[in-house]
């Protein structure tokens, strides 16, 4: 009998050890349900902060995070180049038009209003900077607002230096009064989202006849990512023309085969922001534009560029808000005209 | 009596399941206990993450002595006596020469060549049968490379699965982080980064066992050949995988196998591996393939009521088995 209760007893104190766990479900793990439930309070108070940035086919290209209850809202400005032709998905069955009133090259950020909306909750931005920390916890509302994704600042705050733009494509060498010839395309690069083949011959762009890849280069190099141009080539003897969205180079160089499976996409701009802070929350790129906070519900920053797969970047918030504060003010308050003097 | 056994032993294991399991649901105080511990754990830990120079790109590592022993995965080595760039947190760049490896499960060890230097370095969990998933842990490296400004990079998540070899996180990983160190809360390494499927939660990280396993053949510089991912030490019974089992009881035991020389019998009940209460037929089966073939393991099983001890040398998995 003796046996028996030190066998029990032995393993009542090592069943922790006991390898019996399944593996994790997806609501068990990270940014599943279940975890998800300790910031359930703080959801509820940030995902209405936000509403997707939709163009005329309905796809979400960015999301807006609304900075005053009028419908202003701050969106990233090289994901919405035609902001005036996109919508703003108020409700899953409500879109409202926009007019855009500030686009910041240097933030990447660009200011607008939904048009004849009023009433709308407001990010709370404080005037002092918050401090952040290695390894500290964070939250942004995903999806336009349908839910929120955890995650820990990854990396020090810095500067994230400029590398110039890129259409993802390695040409011919060889100097070709006819054009320059594409070599290789880079996967998920602007060239091949503009349907660009190998063995397309590149005849101008914006207008400037091609003539070697020098040429290419140096135009290319003079323009931001973000920036659209329009490429004439031709493809068996056709000439076709097409629009393209030029990236950020360092980014195309990195992921030329596509092998960081980044999962929901990367941002066409990566780059040459003041400050970042860098965090690893799952996010996609169209997620971007949307508000970043601290589980207390403070504001940080505006996640502005999804870079790879463990990688995301925020503005900090004094990086940026200064720059827009006034335009809303003067938006608010049109200088009225004077009144007529009285005698 | 049997009856009385098993459903004493069932409701322990339901209660005390019911302590040491997290909760179902996390709460806000347990995420800032996680930030706390993590960023408590982080200024000591993050000095041993290196980054390695490699032909075609860079890796992770961490030392783990201060003789400065690094533990990276094999295929940033490659192979044994080969001399490579490691960079330091400060980006001061010193020399390592690889060591030994094992290919199959993705581990190997370097030293680093100034072993007058007091390294930086971490301690390594010994208790690999430990991990659960669902468990907290942390990961660092150098994805896409050394970058100074940005500093190593941390991610944080739980352990999704266990096998004999490997462990799965959330811990989001890329290329760069290969051989960088998986920690478990107190700061101890329990993975080895080694590769990633497309999904976001399939991060994969060579475990401890494969190291401990073969760790005087991996320090004088031999590759492991033997050893495949998911083989392991055989033994040669057969368990039914029913997982609402309340013991672990031998349905077969294969002819001339380990078991049959050593005595083991159809109806035995196993109660222990080398000391360790078996709870589930998972857990004895990991338990068995993280030991080399050739190792003496002693078991301890129930028969008719009785306790007896059997001293078992593992072998390796008959070949015709091992598809």
């Amino acid at each position: 009998m003796n046996w028996r209760i030190t066998f029990l007893m032995c393993s009542t104190l090592s069943l922790a050890q006991a390898d019996s766990r399944a593996p994790l479900s997806a609501s068990e793990r990270t940014n599943g349900a279940q975890t998800l439930t300790a910031v359930a309070a703080l959801e509820k108070r940030i995902q209405i902060m936000t509403a997707p940035v939709i163009d005329a086919d309905g796809h979400t290209l960015s999301t807006a995070s609304w900075v005053g209850s009028e419908g202003y809202f701050l969106t990233k400005a090289s994901d919405t180049p035609k902001l005036e032709r996109c919508k703003v998905l108020i409700s899953p069955s409500v879109t409202v038009a926009i007019r855009e009133i500030h686009r910041s090259a240097i933030h990447d950020l660009v200011l607008a209003q939904a048009v004849g909306v009023s009433g709308l909750p407001a990010l709370t931005f404080e005037s002092k900077a918050r401090s952040t920390r290695y390894g500290q916890w964070l939250a942004a509302p995903v999806k336009g607002g349908k839910t929120v994704r955890i995650g820990v600042i990854s990396a020090q705050r810095r500067k994230i230096p400029g590398g110039g733009a890129a259409m993802g494509v390695r040409m011919d060498e060889k100097t070709n009064s006819k054009g320059v010839r594409i070599a290789g395309i880079a996967e998920d690069s602007p060239a091949a989202a503009a349907g660009l083949l190998e063995d397309d011959v590149l005849l101008s762009l914006d207008g400037h006849t091609l003539n070697s890849y020098q040429k290419v280069h140096e135009l290319v190099r003079d323009r931001q990512p973000g920036e659209q141009i329009e490429i004439v080539y031709r493809r068996s003897g056709k000439v076709a023309h097409v629009q393209l969205r030029l990236a950020s180079r360092s980014k195309i160089l990195q992921n030329w085969e596509g092998e960081d499976f980044a999962n929901g996409g990367i941002s066409i701009r990566t780059d040459n922001f003041a400050q970042v802070i860098q965090h690893d929350l799952p996010l996609a790129a169209q997620d971007m534009g949307s508000p970043l906070f601290d589980l207390e519900g403070h504001l940080l920053g505006i996640n502005i560029a999804r870079v790879d797969r463990i990688t995301t970047f925020a503005l900090p918030t004094e990086i940026f808000w200064p720059t827009f504060v006034p335009y809303i003010e003067a938006d608010r308050h049109p200088p009225k005209a004077l009144k007529a003097k009285i005698f | 009596m049997r009856f009385f056994f098993v459903s004493i032993l069932f409701c322990l294991c339901w209660q005390v399941q019911a302590l040491e399991n997290p909760p179902a649901k996390t709460t806000l105080a347990d995420l800032f206990k996680i930030q706390h511990t993590v960023q408590t754990q982080l200024p000591h830990v993050q000095a041993a993450v290196v980054a390695i120079q490699t032909n075609d790109g860079t890796a992770s590592g961490v030392i783990i002595t201060g003789d400065g022993l690094i533990l990276t995965a094999a295929h940033v080595a490659e192979k044994p006596g080969r001399q490579m760039r490691v960079i330091l947190q400060d980006g001061k760049r010193v020399i390592a020469t690889t060591l030994g490896l094992d290919q199959s499960a993705d581990a190997a060890l370097m030293q680093l060549n100034d072993n007058e230097v007091k390294w930086p370095c971490v301690k390594v969990s010994r208790q690999v049968l430990k991990i659960q998933a669902g468990q907290w842990c942390f990961a660092l490296g150098h994805p896409g490379g050394f970058d100074k400004e940005r500093g190593v990079v941390l991610r944080v998540g739980k352990v999704v699965k266990k096998t004999a070899n490997s462990l799965q996180t959330d811990c989001v990983l890329m290329g760069g982080d290969s051989g960088g160190p998986l920690f478990n809360l107190d700061g101890e390494v329990i993975g080895i980064h080694s590769q990633i499927w497309e999904e976001r939660d399939q991060n994969m990280h060579v475990s401890m066992a494969p190291f401990f396993r073969s760790w005087d053949d991996l320090k004088s510089s031999q590759i492991i050949h033997v050893w495949g991912t998911g083989s392991g030490g055989y033994l040669g019974v057969e368990i039914d995988a029913d997982t609402n089992a309340e013991v672990i009881k031998v349905n077969r035991v294969a002819k001339d196998s380990p078991a049959e020389l050593a005595g083991i019998q159809p109806e035995d009940i196993i109660l222990r591996l080398d000391g360790e209460p078996m709870q589930s037929e998972s857990q004895f089966l990991n338990a068995v393939r993280a030991r080399a073939a050739d190792t003496e393991i002693q078991i301890q099983v129930q028969r008719s009521g009785n306790l007896s001890d059997f001293k078992v040398r593992l072998g390796s998995l008959p070949k015709e088995d091992a598809a």
